[in-house]
């Protein structure tokens, strides 16, 4: 009776194993075994352009000792030359024997020379290759990228953490930085504007501490001894500008945190004012901001920015009193709303006269009325009014 | 004989069978209709929705497939006609199998896995396939929760990603485009065809057509939701992104800080998906059952005979994806129409006037 029981069951019994075995074959990643002897984890890419097609420098993770003093991230860049950026990776597989693998890449940097041709060009074995994460961060360079990217950081172990960290959460907050993923990138890229934007990351030398202290071992009028390593820090102040892929301007810091502003991306970021000749700090406690396109009867762009900010400091002492003051006076706010209009005014200039679509404007257009898209799409940016309003108040 | 209930086919219709849609589909979509992707498949939806009615309606008569052929055609046509079906289901599951490979292929593994990581699934499509069709209403049972909790999960991951005004301005792509890919969505409608194989297995209840419609209407409406959010993510790149239901809901800011928790959903999806690639080898194998009749093993050497085809099938066309979607989508993809639509509706029409006249 209860073997019988037990055959009848057997189908049952069987169809759940055979759902488990696929669940196995589908999800087990060959259990996600990686052999780290022959896989090249790449961190970051740096592009440049080379005499024949570009050069790609990437920085590998490699395994470091374990002990607690030698903790953290260790690397090595290797760089190839080729016609594809494809090419370069094969020449990087064949140099080092390491399998390239692109699925942690979070950083993709672009030298300034690459970047004044079209991007895309390079990009695209990025956006197709299907283990790239395309949220992956972008950014233009000064100079050659393999060379910063190569480049030693004061404060951290690769140079891809530490240029990583220039675009993290905070620092998006505080409208210093406009950081952009390879994804969002593409889209400006292949939509109607075929304008986008990168930050440009600057490097400075910085001088380590071990250094310095062996250049004052060598005596007081001493030389720094030619084989100490040059530590840099990283900057990402200003945003690089595209149109149809190419790098066609660069907007200074004041630019881009108005261009942050108007993304409504600040929160608790600090700007100057002037109060007579004294220089005041202001925190921005809520930032709305936005750009939208009026249609009749010409395009009109309308900023519209809303500030709320507070005193955070000012440039000279004054009273005990004064300190727990935190609400601004008039004339500050007044000077804020100039300065802020000034921002964007420029900002607004600098996109028109470089012919970059930084606000997406055209595709507004495009998204509104294709009619109106046909008739004004051909000198849309030299056609388009302007109007900017702020508003900056404070706490009460 | 075991029947399906109509709850099962209610579950069916409504939560299996959207999943084999938001795979591929979207991204071919996008190349042709670009914003307009929605049109297309709003059209197929209907067309279907109609189909699906169409056949519960037929399946009023208490018929099985065979015998409303029967009914319709005679005897001699019958035979030949559902042996043709049991193909047409053979040659329609060709594509969601290969469509399935390379999703596993490519989205479960860091690196490209040897061709033997997808075998296990025809051992798994040979046992469901030796099994007759009725035995699927109780998996229908336990997808349909799965797919609910799959689907539901990626959209709430997704849906704050999406800019929806991506989707303007309507109409931007042509009739043209909105013709082209109409088309090319065809292969992937032919819930109707399957559905039809299962009559006779489930007993027709008042308003079951009605309420069968208005679960794969419902289906479709989440579909809909998926397609816009797909395009509102991904905008002029969606024609890139392969395996749609697996890529929108990566962007989720929680991602970041817990790691790809939308794997979960994803994995539900897929095991879901694994079943509905399966039910059209099933069908093919029912229809063959019916054609050449009813001996005890014929149902076991036809499934391991199929899915060993198939398998012969999978390692050849590795690597001719595209050429196959270019063949069955965008060349053969009127032949989709003439068996879920053509064949009930003349089922229908002549049918009864056979009926009648007896």
């Amino acid at each position: 009776m209860k073997l019988r029981k037990f055959i009848k069951t057997i189908p049952l019994k069987l169809y759940f194993l055979l759902t488990i075995v696929i669940l196995y074959a589908f999800f087990s990643n060959d259990f996600g075994l990686v052999d780290i002897q022959k896989t090249a984890i790449i961190l970051a890419a740096a592009i440049d352009k080379a005499e024949s097609g570009f050069s790609l420098t990437t920085q590998i993770a490699v395994p470091k000792g374990s002990d607690r003093t030698t903790g953290g991230t260790s690397s090595v860049e290797i760089d190839a030359e080729g016609e594809t950026v494809s090419d370069c990776l094969s020449l990087i597989y064949a140099k080092t024997g390491w399998v390239p693998k692109l699925v942690f890449c979070n950083l993709i940097l672009i030298g300034e020379e690459a970047a004044k041709e079209d991007v895309m060009h390079s990009l695209n074995f990025f956006l197709r290759n299907e283990y790239m994460p395309d949220s992956c961060l972008m950014a233009v360079c000064e100079g050659k990228a393999g060379d910063m990217l190569s480049s030693q950081s004061a404060i951290d172990d690769a140079s891809s953490l530490a240029i990583n960290k220039l675009f993290s959460d905070a620092a998006v907050k505080s409208g210093k930085v406009m950081p952009n993923t390879l994804r969002e990138f593409a889209i400006s890229y292949f939509g109607v504007s075929e304008s986008g934007y990168l930050p440009f990351v600057r490097a400075s030398s910085q001088e380590s501490n071990q250094s310095a202290q062996q250049t004052a071992g060598s005596g007081s009028g001493g030389a720094k001894s030619g084989s100490q390593e040059e530590e840099k820090i990283y900057s990402a102040e200003e945003t690089a500008i595209f149109r149809g892929g190419k790098m066609v301007g660069l907007l200074p810091r004041e630019q881009t945190f108005a261009f942050s502003l108007l993304k409504g991306n600040v929160f608790a970021g600090t700007f100057n004012v002037k109060e007579g000749d004294e220089a005041v700090t202001l925190t921005v406690l809520k930032n709305d901001g936005g750009v939208s396109l009026e249609c009749k009867p010409v395009p009109k762009a309308k900023f519209s920015l809303d500030l709320l900010v507070r005193l955070c400091c000012r440039g000279s002492s004054g009273a005990i009193d004064g300190v727990t003051v935190d609400t601004v006076p008039e004339e500050s706010l007044q000077s804020a709303q100039t300065i802020v209009t000034g921002y964007v005014n420029d900002l607004w200039n600098t996109c028109r006269e470089k012919g970059c679509d930084l606000f997406q404007l055209k595709r507004s257009l495009y998204r509104s009325s294709l009619k109106k898209y046909a008739e004004w799409k051909d000198n849309f940016l030299s056609s388009t009014q302007v109007q900017i309003k702020a508003v900056v108040k404070t706490k009460k | 004989m075991k029947k399906i209930s109509s709850r099962q086919i209610y579950f069916f219709l409504a939560c299996v069978a959207p999943v084999g849609k938001i795979l591929f589909l979207p991204a071919l979509l996008a190349k042709d209709a670009k914003n307009d992707l929605l049109f297309p498949i709003l059209a197929q939806i209907l067309v279907q929705t109609l189909a699906v009615f169409l056949v519960l309606l037929l399946s009023k008569r208490g018929m099985s497939f065979y015998e409303l052929l029967e009914n319709t055609f005679g005897r001699i046509a019958a035979k030949i006609l559902i042996a043709i079906y049991g193909l047409f289901l053979l040659f329609a599951a060709l594509l969601p199998l290969l469509e399935q490979k390379l999703f596993v292929q490519s989205v479960f593994y860091d690196t490209l896995p040897s061709l033997i990581a997808f075998a296990p699934f025809f051992i798994f499509s040979a046992y469901v396939c030796a099994k007759p069709l009725s035995s699927f209403g109780r998996t229908w049972d336990l997808l349909a929760p799965l797919a609910i909790v799959g689907f539901v999960g990626i959209m709430l991951l997704s849906a704050g990603s999406a800019d929806y005004s991506a989707l303007a301005p309507a109409g931007a792509a042509g009739g043209s485009g909105f013709l082209r890919s109409t088309a090319d969505a065809t292969s992937w409608f032919f819930d109707a065809a399957l559905l039809l194989t299962f009559m006779g297995k489930y007993e027709y209840k008042k308003g079951m057509a009605w309420k069968g419609a208005l679960s794969y209407l419902a289906g479709g409406a989440a579909i809909l939701f998926f397609y816009a959010t797909f395009y509102g993510i991904f905008a002029e790149i969606a024609p890139n992104q392969l395996f749609a239901f697996t890529q929108t809901s990566k962007y989720f800011s929680g991602i970041t800080v817990l790691g790809r928790i939308d794997y979960v959903f994803i994995f539900a999806l897929a095991l879901v998906m694994a079943f509905y690639t399966v039910l059209p080898l099933q069908g093919g194998i029912d229809c063959a059952m019916e054609a050449f009749g009813t001996h005890k093993y014929l149902r076991t050497i036809l499934s391991v005979l199929i899915n060993a085809g198939f398998v012969a099938l999978v390692v050849t066309l590795d690597y001719q994806f595209n050429d196959v979607v270019q063949v069955i989508a965008k060349t053969l993809f009127w032949i989709f129409p003439i068996f879920f639509l053509l064949v009930p509706a003349l089922s229908f029409l002549l049918g009864r006037k056979r009926h009648e006249t007896a």
